[in-house]
């Protein structure tokens, strides 16, 4: 199994963690991740789409190019790529517009025949969850945890559950907390924003939406939290500590990046997967995973 | 089928207290929410108070949460509520503060809103042949808007009104769009204004709620997303969130990737002392734990002159 591997700006910046449990497990999987180098950041709804698009024509290029499905670790990425897919895909006058515009110059050419997944949707639908589950090495029994999607992993529908054969999406991580031996804990806001969108427009707002979510997550027993998304992280995660001061009450609920997660039920240890990064410890999380073993 | 309406209760005014009260109803098995509602009222309980009008799912009057999620109560049939158990929970719409049982205070819930952004069209002079031609291209995204019939479920679905009430919402911003999308209105700038002031376009989390739960596919998070590309072109003057977006995109035009903490201080201005100093504990504490390499190095992609090159064709073409 091959991948042009994506792996975003975060994973290489605020979160590196992400990265080195990401290629940590592939690598265990035998998942191949041909690295894309000299891409860009996708503008991850930032950027007007007149100057995403034409540089998220290059990604793609670059990935169809190699003859290889394109493969994020990051729900925004996901997104923000894979809208801007469907739009090449929907629109053969577009992309040939943006082709001849943009890309002809560096002598690329997209031709709308790759699909962009995230590695939750690559472990589902291309590895199995039956093989995976055959990998465990440590089944992460007693472990209350809960799911977090990151919006562009449930919505819009067009981009994640285009036809009826991709409804399941929308429960894969509870799916593999199951698979993973781990307990669910199951709360109303899994598939809601995390508030990272406005951390600068609006930290008031945001951090509300952050103590909102991790503290009825731990209000139901959840030992630690679960996320495919690092800007979902960089607020669950990051702006805990601030969003548990400006409602009063500490919440400690540590955040897990999906590969991490993942990874200690494979068996590596919290070490390996620089879980010592976090900005919420991870260490009661490490005292049940070392009891396991 | 014999089933049982649990409807939430509130009497008007501050300090009234809401309360549930169930109903035993004899229903029709294609029955809908409505007709439940409409029964009580006229057979059990004539104090009940809900809103409806065309009885057809077209006018977006009588929306309610029905077994906690929002719909209209003339087109949910009573038979898709009622698998699991014989029961039906009909409560208002979340993000709107009640008047009486299940109506609504709609004037604070949208139509001040929609106020704030002076939902008319000021267009330039008539031409000489009293034609003024869009071309559909635009007409499309135009027409979407202008079938919205305000039924508010995008409000009702929106995340970020639960934690702050003032936020403009969705079904605002649809409006908004409506206008700066016409061709021929021409108060485009001072329109952007009133949308961008605080609690409007740049609180929008862009979670795509809004558009999941628009019963007309207009896609309200799609046009908010359009709004602010729009917005983007021609000056962003929210003052913060023009340091952030341009920030971000001076980040990756000059390197290729994102330099998030160039865009964490920049975001803030660089005269912010008081937002500064408020990042401070952050840093330090993410510095501790390895988040970035001490000294703070930023990483170029090896395509960052391909990238700058294809943004500035980019920026040209839309000036």
């Amino acid at each position: 199994m091959k991948y042009a591997f994506y792996p975003g700006c975060v994973s290489r910046g605020g979160c590196p963690e992400l990265y080195t449990a990401a290629t940590k497990v592939a690598g265990r999987l035998g998942i191949q991740l041909d690295e894309l180098k000299d891409v860009a950041c996708n503008g991850a709804g930032v950027l007007p789409k007149y100057i995403s698009d034409p540089i998220n024509a290059r990604t793609l290029a670059k990935a169809e190019r190699m003859g290889e499905t394109l493969m994020t670790i990051c729900s925004t990425c996901t997104g923000v790529l894979g809208a801007a897919n469907l739009r090449f895909k929907e629109e053969p006058e577009y992309r040939e517009e943006i082709n001849r515009d943009y890309l002809a110059e560096e002598g690329l050419e997209y031709k709308g025949t790759i699909e962009v997944k995230h590695l939750l949707w690559v472990l589902f639908e291309d590895y199995g969850i039956d093989k995976l589950k055959a990998e465990v090495r440590r089944p992460l029994k007693g472990l209350k945890v809960s799911p977090f999607y990151g919006c562009f992993m449930r919505r819009p529908p067009e981009v994640v559950t285009p036809t009826k054969e991709y409804a399941g999406r929308k429960n894969y991580l509870e799916d593999l907390i199951d698979a993973m031996g781990a307990e669910l804990t199951d709360f109303s806001g899994k598939g809601k924003c995390c508030g990272f969108p406005i951390l600068t427009a609006n930290l008031e707002n945001s951090q509300a939406m952050t103590a909102k979510h991790t503290g009825e997550a731990k209000q139901k027993g959840a030992d630690c939290m679960v996320t495919p998304c690092p800007l979902c992280h960089l607020s669950l995660d990051g702006q805990q500590a601030g969003a548990a001061k400006a409602q009063g009450a500490a919440i400690d609920l540590p955040i897990l990046h999906l590969p991490q997660f993942v990874g200690l039920a494979l068996g590596f240890s919290p070490g390996d997967l620089d879980l010592k990064r976090h900005m919420v410890s991870t260490k009661e999380v490490e005292n049940q995973v070392s009891m396991l073993t | 089928m014999e089933v049982t309406f649990k409807v939430y209760r509130k009497e008007p005014g501050e300090g009234t207290k809401p309360g549930r009260s169930d109903y035993k109803l004899e229903l029709g098995s294609d029955a809908t929410v409505l007709d439940g509602l409409l029964k009580i009222r006229d057979e059990i309980d004539g104090t009940l108070g809900f809103r409806a009008s065309c009885l057809r799912g077209y006018c977006g009057e009588c929306t309610i949460r029905a077994n906690g999620k929002s719909c209209f109560s003339c087109t949910t049939r009573v038979s898709s509520l009622t698998q699991k158990a014989p029961e039906v929970t009909v409560d208002p719409v979340r993000n709107m503060p009640v008047v009486k049982d299940l109506v609504s205070d709609w004037d604070t819930f949208l139509w001040n809103k929609i106020d704030r952004i002076q939902p008319w069209l000021e267009p330039s002079a008539t031409p000489a042949n009293g034609e003024s031609i869009m071309p559909d291209s635009v007409m499309a995204g135009v027409r979407k808007a202008m079938s919205c019939y305000y039924c508010g479920l995008c409000d009702e679905g929106c995340t970020v009104l639960p934690v702050d009430f003032g936020f403009i919402g969705p079904a605002a911003l649809t409006k908004a769009y409506r206008f700066v999308f016409d061709l021929r209105d021409t108060m485009t700038r001072k329109r952007f204004k009133f949308v961008e002031d605080a609690k409007g376009l740049w609180d929008c989390v862009h979670c795509f709620e809004a558009s999941e739960h628009c019963p007309r596919g207009i896609g309200p998070t799609e046009r908010i997303m359009d709004l602010r590309d729009k917005a983007f072109q021609l000056g962003i003057q929210n003052p913060r969130a023009a340091r952030h977006h341009y920030s971000f995109a001076d980040s990756i035009k000059k390197s290729g990737v994102l330099d998030e903490g160039k865009l964490a201080v920049e975001s803030e201005g660089l005269t912010n002392i008081r937002g500064l100093l408020r990042l401070l504990p952050i840093a330090a504490r993410a510095l501790r734990r390895g988040k970035a390499p001490i000294p703070y190095m930023h990483h170029k992609s090896p395509g960052a002159a391909q990238v700058r090159r294809i943004i500035e064709k980019a920026e040209e073409k839309h000036r």
